[in-house]
């Protein structure tokens, strides 16, 4: 009887503790899975066909967040419309900021284009930062890590086999980091709609050729592709915008320039875990590969 | 090193013209080439920074102390600016009629805000908030009128630690009742307040000082959460105290020798309590879906009736009692997943009721005192917003006032009964980025002023921007 009751508690134990995790995208999803294993269970608020910086906060989300012990944030006021809002509605000390229950990814790397005025006539600018660090697989890694670290504090029984998934995910990253950058060594470039792919062109050491955007957040206008046209001239490179931006921008500027334009998804599929992840990356570089 | 080399190249050009054509193209080239070579090398120098820069943050990667943007800014400071250009067929008199609408509501004219046909300024919103401690959240809210007036719409703290799904609020907030009662002009999808709102409410909702305790039970595939406010009742529309008896007339002749009875003296607060349950089912990720109920309780309610001014055979009275009031609200909203906004639904339904228990307890006919006077009234409005086009939205709201029931009862039956007052709106919103709006409103009410159905058109375009900080909007 006493075995019997031993064994279930073991058997029950791992599962009892496994941690409920809110993810804010779908690749903080991947991450949370890939570092968590089966010692976590993940649920993602943004679906990954959505801008991340332009939801609604719904009841879900205060539902979910409600019965969360970890919530994997983007961070670098990505989520600041929604997130802040849902988090209060849901009256769960533990993933509070500042708490150990809340993890902000972008605390842990260093961002592009940190400590711009927060002039918002230059557009949607974050302070923080660019927070579109999701597709530099490098910081990535890094991100993984410091996650295993938050999860271990969280989950003790559980340390080492977090600290190895990420330290797993980190070898992955450096095993195909190489093999990406040569693959995209030939690449001219590219002009994207937001300033969210600045992070992979600076991972495979390639160039931001501009943004159809004239500013951050502001709708492409035609005098702005004009110009973009003009310091484009004679240069080779592709248009890439995700399924949520509107395509005419892209379309218009492929008009004057002649360049080819690539729809990519900005996010790996809900659910994902690394092989979607490394899928998607594959298919930028794959695209930028092909502007020669 | 650009500079003086073509200074030298200028000097050698000048010195030597035969020197020229060929060594010139010579000279370019090597230029050219030694530009190529730096900005190669530059580039490769900035690419090690970065990988080394990267390389740091690896290493101090575990858990750093503060997250990155969440308390970057301390306090948050926005500030909301907001104007009208308003027009109505009343030759700018609308305002007050919608001010003295018939019904069982207690009038509060010296409340009313004078619209003047053109230009106006609306409150301007200046929000400071901020997380205080681990512990407690903080807000306050003032809003500066257009001759400067300064009033306190909101000062409250708030908890972020407590366990088990509470939170505490104290201070001066907006009610948790309904679904619109909590939000923010700014958020409004129409320019003014609904009318049962306006009316069995204030122009601003309930708003009162004291206590709220929310809950938000664990309850699966549901967002739960109820609330109970303890809160002062101090100048509510139901919940009114400390009131004088009148010792004079308003068109300035003494009080009839008849006069007697008094108001008694106000209550020790809370005076008016409210409690509120909210209810979502988790719809996936384009619906949402929410219903409400409230009930608030007012233990103490004093009105005192002078309308000597306006008509000189009335009598002065002054009613006391308690007041109730119940509400029920849903809200629907479809996230059509389009380009700024384009397709996005949302459904807003709200009915409520007050009901005011009162006696008269001073009254120019001393006779009638002790009477009852029995209010009821409701209201209701829905309202619906479109996202027609990109960062366009079409609104339409349909809000009516004494929509079953709007009278008074003595003690052989109903005294008065008021008509219905009720109103269309429409209103077309443009945004133009994420932090300024401009919107054209239209609205057609017919609105019972002392027994005749008045007709008032008012059309408004206004523009709302907002500065700084710009928090994040609540469900």
């Amino acid at each position: 009887m006493r075995r019997l009751i031993l064994l279930l508690l073991l058997a029950w134990t791992p599962w009892a503790a496994a941690l409920e995790v809110v993810a804010t995208t779908a690749s903080m999803g991947m991450l949370a899975r890939v570092v968590g294993g089966a010692a976590v269970r993940v649920v993602e608020l943004a679906p990954p066909d959505r801008d991340a910086h332009h939801l609604q906060v719904k009841p879900s989300m205060m539902r979910a967040l409600r019965d969360a012990d970890l919530v994997v944030a983007v961070g670098a006021d990505l989520e600041v419309g929604w997130l802040p809002a849902a988090l209060s509605g849901a009256a769960n000390a533990r993933v509070m900021p500042g708490r150990p229950g809340y993890f902000e990814a972008a605390a842990h790397v260093a961002l592009l284009e940190a400590g711009a005025a927060a002039d918002r006539s230059q557009g949607d600018v974050h302070p923080a930062g660019n927070p579109h660090f999701h597709l530099d697989p490098g910081r990535m890694a890094t991100v993984a890590q410091a996650l295993a670290e938050r999860m271990a504090r969280l989950d003790a029984f559980h340390a080492a086999s977090y600290r190895q998934n990420a330290e797993a995910f980190a070898q992955e990253v450096a095993r195909r980091t190489p093999l990406w950058r040569q693959k995209a060594a030939s690449a001219a470039g590219a002009v994207t709609y937001h300033k969210d792919a600045v992070y992979l062109l600076a991972f495979l050491q390639r160039p931001h050729l501009g943004t159809l955007e004239p500013l951050p957040g502001i709708a492409p206008s035609a005098s702005h592709l004009e110009s973009l046209a003009t310091t484009l001239k004679g240069k080779e490179g592709v248009i890439i915008h995700t399924p949520y931006q509107p395509s005419a921008g892209a379309e218009k500027l492929a008009a004057l320039t002649g360049l080819r334009v690539a729809r990519l998804p900005i996010e790996p599929p809900a659910g994902s875990t690394a092989a979607e992840y490394f899928a998607l990356i594959d298919r930028w570089v794959e695209v930028l590969a092909q502007t020669r | 090193m650009r500079n003086p080399l073509a200074a030298g190249l200028a000097f050698a050009c000048f010195a030597y013209p035969a020197f020229a054509q060929e060594d010139m193209r010579a000279l370019r080239e090597e230029i050219a080439q030694l530009r190529k070579a730096y900005e190669e090398r530059i580039a490769m120098l900035e690419a090690r920074l970065r990988a080394a820069e990267e390389k740091g943050m690896a290493r101090k990667a575990p858990e750093p102390a503060s997250p990155a943007a969440a308390s970057a800014f301390n306090p948050n400071v926005s500030l909301i600016l907001d104007g009208v250009y308003f027009h109505d067929n009343r030759g700018g008199r609308s305002a007050s009629l919608y001010a003295s609408i018939d019904g069982a509501h207690h009038a509060h004219d010296e409340h009313a805000r004078a619209l003047e046909r053109g230009f106006d300024l609306r409150t301007t919103e200046l929000v400071l908030s901020a997380a205080v401690s681990p512990h407690f959240d903080a807000a306050a809210k003032l809003g500066i009128e257009r001759k400067g007036e300064v009033t306190l719409e909101e000062a409250y703290f708030e908890t972020r630690s407590l366990p088990a799904g509470f939170k505490l609020r104290a201070g001066k907030f907006l009610s948790g009742i309904g679904y619109l009662n909590a939000q923010h002009p700014h958020q409004w999808d129409f320019v003014d307040q609904n009318l049962p709102y306006q009316t069995l409410l204030g122009e601003h909702g309930l708003t009162d000082t004291g206590l709220r305790v929310v809950w938000t039970p664990k309850t699966g595939s549901w967002y739960t959460q109820f609330g109970v406010e303890w809160l002062q009742g101090q100048e509510q529309a139901f919940a009114t105290s400390g009131l004088t008896t009148p010792n004079a007339r308003a068109d300035g002749q003494p009080l009839a020798p008849t006069a007697a009875g008094q108001l008694s003296a106000q209550k020790g607060g809370p005076r008016l309590w409210t409690l509120y349950a909210k209810f979502a089912p988790d719809l996936g990720t384009r619906h949402a879906l929410q219903w409400g109920g409230w009930l608030a309780r007012a233990r103490q309610h004093q009105e005192v009736h002078d309308h000597t001014a306006e008509d000189p055979a009335s009598l002065v009275h002054a009613l006391e009692g308690k007041a109730r009031a119940w509400g029920l609200d849903a809200v629907y909203r479809y996230d059509a997943d389009g380009y700024g906004g384009q397709g996005n639904l949302k459904f807003v339904a709200e009915y409520l009721r007050v009901s005011k228990d009162l006696r008269i307890a001073f009254h120019e006919d001393g006779a009638l005192l002790g009477q009852p006077r029995d209010f009821v009234q409701d209201g209701a409005v829905i309202q619906a917003t479109y996202g027609v086009l990109p960062y366009w939205r079409i609104g339409l709201r349909y809000d009516a006032l004494g929509l079953t029931k709007n009278e008074v009862r003595g003690p052989s039956g109903r005294l008065q009964e008021w008509r219905r007052s009720d109103r269309w709106t429409w209103a077309l919103t443009r945004e133009i980025d994420h932090f300024s709006r401009l919107r054209l409103q239209l609205s057609r009410a017919h609105l019972w002023v002392d027994g005749v159905r008045e007709k008032a058109n008012q059309l408004f375009l206004q523009y709302q921007l907002s500065l700084g900080a710009h928090g994040a909007h609540a469900f």
